[in-house]
């Protein structure tokens, strides 16, 4: 038995449908992620596991506990948001200790557990500021410790990493993973950025259009996507679709067949044999450590990805290569 | 989706309740007869059509157009150039300005009146029982609305960019101005300026005290007429609220282009 | 506000301070000014002067007068329990009003802003006629409520009367300076406190009240400062025969009878000084509140 357990559930707004017969379970302690692109529902599939949004059909149980219609301030779910809605005229300490007052606890049981959470997330030294004198990410921890000082049974994060510039959100991940895994906290993280979402979790679920599209490790979401939609999200993807899998490699499919551009092995002409498809490039671009080109075989343009080793290395536009691709690097998508 | 009720409740309950004066005297305006009891006895568009045939009430209301439009047009003229100016040339002057313009704001009529009435009852400038003492203080009325509104639009545009860009291509300073700044004021400009119209409507205040009945406004006379029908003045109340009605309306319209923009 | 410093500053650093440089300029501040002193700054220095002009040379004679003379603390009183009293009710049922204003569809709304811009010119002579008319010795809802067996009479003429006036004009004022105030609170807020275990009051009284607090105080003394300052509606309604500061002061240069000009001058000081004492109180506690630190 799973320490969460969701089944059937649905929100519709109106005559629109959020979500519809979605269902999952989560393990103690485990990390996951509901991945998608805005407006795909998640949020609102988070809001109402925090009981902040009604869902019209469906249940959700925590470590036993039918939850569906319970309270907010009685399901033991500690959340953060994405703008972090700390209580702007409440200093840190206030902020952090709000739910512990709200629980009545005895005022040294506050102190302690305040102490431990502030060293936690390190912001020792703060406690009398006031959000506005915060940084983004000293906000962040804020909210951070304010919904775990009082232990809730599951941590919900809504893109709690959005509002910060890309050297302090990679520090914050880290600190993140690190806390939850300290703590054995299960935690459901809301985002739509797919590398955050495969560094951070041990599953990711991919949300599409109200449903959850593939639930899987962050590996296998990544190398076999399930459908056309999961390998275009995650990370970019060459798309065959039926017309253009005839011309290059004889015969047809149903759907498409999804190939990774770095799983594309560029030879020279000369090293190509009889099985790997003749190509011209076309374009390269520089992303760094990586070259991306754009090479064309019999009418149809692919991306190739290729470690960037130098200058010498750079295959000109018109060079005439081969290109080998492995049967298990192509896969089927619906 | 109980808070929603309650909320929708609530709302109902203050538009009623800010509606029951409005609605009565409507009722009570379009009544023939009304003497003692809960309901009026039969309807009428009587009163209305004696209230527009007076030429008493159309000429107070003649000389209440005639002093708003005056004022108006005298804040237009002598606020916009000065907003304009201590916003390109003396920015730190805004500060000042902001505290100078909150005291037509802070001081009630009735003070200021007491200093205009001996100041201006003769000597120099024997403004009192006039218009034109009243153009001068709805001046210092309408000041606050149009100078806020004004260097609100002005602060939202980039007001030294634009004169630069403009001098480049050629144009002096007040060529700039009426060509490339002014016209970004407009809307918000019309805006105060119904706002203020519909406010001067209703004074009463300077009005009775400084000129009374020697230039008789739209409210001196409502006032003065208390005394007869109460059917009659319902007919001036309503009348009065239409025509502001119709000026807020102008008034929020525009400003909500102003903030489309 | 930093935009618009920037290029004097580059300028004033780039050459020499030539302050006469903007002559031209100047001049167009010259007719703004010449109208603004004319009919402010001079009534007010001639209310101030007076207000200390006694019949043998200057002295505080007028206002010991005032402070000695029951009628006009008594007028003082009046006006200050009016002012009070509408104030406080008409800021609650626009503090109720605004915060349920902000959770209807929006184009209600915009729609019952709009109105409430409307009626807030409902105000002076002809609310007070529609009072008259309403609830009046032979007022609608008087004959209604005396025949109910509600009230025995009502007198719309009284202290009574009048702060039911006084707090209507307030209400439409009050919800259009509040409105505002609500949108600085974030949804995110209420449900934040909701996981963490407060209760809706738990979160009105910790974490919205104090967020609003200084609006619902600034609103309360501009309430207070323009009922103090109110003239028209109790004038029209009593023809001045009830005790205001505000009718005594107006009776004191334009009555019949009794004209004391140096008088009314004192109780003008008296009046501007006390709206003055009221909006810097506001201040110092605005600037305690947790935005200023």
């Amino acid at each position: 038995m799973s320490y969460v357990n969701v089944t059937g559930l649905a929100r519709r707004f109106g005559g629109t449908t959020v979500f519809e017969n979605v269902g999952f379970s989560l393990d103690k302690g485990e990390f996951v992620t509901l991945l998608g692109p805005s407006g795909c529902g998640k949020s609102t599939l988070l809001r109402c596991l925090a009981g902040l949004s009604r869902p019209d059909a469906g249940r959700i149980v925590v470590a036993g506990d039918d939850i569906t219609d319970s309270v907010p301030q009685r399901r033991g779910i500690g959340m953060v948001f994405q703008n972090y809605a700390l209580f702007p005229t409440m200093t840190v300490a206030a902020n952090i200790g709000f739910g512990l007052r709200m629980q009545r606890l005895p005022a040294d049981d506050i102190e302690r557990k305040l102490a431990t959470v502030i060293d936690l997330v390190e912001l020792r030294g703060k406690e009398s500021h006031y959000p506005h004198q915060l940084s983004g990410g000293q906000r962040q921890r804020v909210a951070l410790a304010r919904a775990l000082v009082v232990e809730p049974r599951i941590l919900l994060l809504d893109e709690p990493l959005s509002a910060l510039d890309a050297r302090i959100r990679a520090n914050l991940r880290e600190q993140i993973r690190d806390i939850q895994r300290r703590l054995d906290l299960t935690t459901l993280f809301v985002t739509h950025d797919q590398e955050e979402a495969m560094i951070l979790s041990d599953r990711i679920f991919v949300m599409d259009k109200g449903k959850i599209v593939q639930a899987d490790a962050a590996e296998t979401v990544y190398t076999q996507p399930a459908t056309e939609f999961v390998a275009r999200f995650m990370g970019s993807c060459n798309l065959l679709d039926a017309a253009a899998c005839t011309r290059l490699f004889g015969h047809g499919i149903d759907g498409h067949l999804a190939i990774r551009p770095e799983s594309i092995e560029l030879l020279a002409a000369a090293e190509a044999g009889a099985d790997d498809l003749p190509a011209t490039i076309r374009q390269h671009q520089l992303l760094g450590n990586v070259i991306r080109y754009q090479v064309e075989s019999r009418g149809t343009v692919l991306l190739v990805d290729r470690l960037n080793r130098g200058r010498d290395d750079l295959l000109p536009r018109g060079s005439e290569v081969g290109l080998r691709i492995r049967r298990e690097d192509m896969r089927e998508v619906g | 989706m109980r808070a929603d009720l309650y909320h929708r409740l609530v709302v109902a309950a203050l538009v009623a309740l800010l509606a029951v004066p409005v609605l009565a005297t409507l009722a009570y305006s379009l009544a023939g007869n009304w003497g003692a009891t809960i309901l009026p006895d039969s309807f009428s568009v009587r009163w209305y059509l004696q209230l527009w045939h007076d030429p008493r009430f159309l000429s107070a209301f003649g000389h209440s157009l005639l002093i708003s439009v005056a004022t108006l047009l005298l804040s237009t003229l002598v606020i916009v150039p000065a907003v304009f100016v201590v916003f390109y040339r003396f920015p730190a002057l805004d500060r000042t300005m902001n505290l100078l313009i909150l005291l037509p704001f802070a001081v009630p009529p009735v003070v200021s009146s007491v200093g205009l009435l001996q100041l201006y009852a003769d000597g120099p400038l024997p403004l009192v029982g006039t218009p034109w003492i009243l153009i001068g203080c709805y001046f210092t009325i309408a000041l606050p609305f149009m100078y806020r509104t004004l260097a609100d639009s002005l602060r939202g545009m980039n007001l030294h960019d634009l004169m630069d860009a403009a001098h480049l291509l050629g144009a002096s300073t007040p060529r700039a101005f009426l060509l490339v700044v002014a016209p970004n004021l407009r809307t918000g400009l019309m805006a105060s300026l119904f706002l203020s119209f519909s406010f001067l409507l209703g004074e009463f205040v300077f009005a009775n005290i400084l000129v009374g009945t020697r230039y008789e406004t739209l409210q001196v006379y409502l006032y003065s007429v208390r005394m007869t029908s109460g059917h009659f003045t319902s007919a001036i109340v309503m009348s009065y609220f239409v025509f502001t009605l119709v000026l807020t309306w102008f008034a929020t319209r525009l400003g909500k282009q102003e903030s489309q923009a | 506000m930093l935009n618009a410093l920037t290029p004097a500053a580059a300028a004033a650093a780039g050459r020499p301070r030539r302050p006469f440089r903007h002559w031209r300029s100047a001049l167009l501040l010259v007719p703004f000014c010449v109208l603004l002193a004319l009919f402010c700054l001079a009534p007010l220095g001639w209310v101030v002067l007076h207000s200390v002009q006694g019949d043998d040379g200057p002295g505080f004679g007028h206002f010991r007068e005032i402070l000695a003379s029951p009628f006009y603390r008594l007028a003082f009183i009046n006006s200050l329990y009016i002012s009070l009293w509408s104030s406080g009710c008409g800021l609650l049922i626009a503090l109720i009003g605004a915060a349920s204003l902000r959770r209807v569809p929006g184009r209600l709304r915009n729609a019952v802003v709009a109105f409430t811009n409307m009626t807030s010119n409902l105000a002076g002579v002809p609310l007070a006629f529609a009072f008259v008319i309403v609830i009046g010795t032979n007022g609608a809802l008087t004959l209604l409520l005396r025949q109910w067996g509600w009230i025995d009479d009502f007198h719309l003429y009284s202290k009574g009367g009048l702060c039911l006036i006084y707090t209507y004009f307030q209400i439409p004022l009050g919800v259009l300076l509040l409105y505002p105030a609500f949108d600085a609170l974030d949804d995110d807020w209420q449900q934040a406190s909701a996981l963490l275990g407060a209760r809706l009051w738990q979160y009105w009284w910790h974490v919205a009240l104090p967020v609003i607090a200084p609006a619902i105080f600034g609103t309360f003394i501009l309430l207070f400062a323009n009922a103090m300052g109110a003239y028209a509606s109790a004038y029209a309604l009593t023809t001045g025969n009830f005790n205001l500061i505000t009718v005594r002061i107006a009776s004191l240069v334009s009555g019949d009878i009794f004209l004391e000009p140096d008088l009314a001058a004192a109780l003008s000081v008296l009046l501007t000084l006390l709206l003055v004492l009221v909006c810097t109180v506001n201040q110092m506690l605005l600037k305690r509140s947790y935005r200023a630190r």
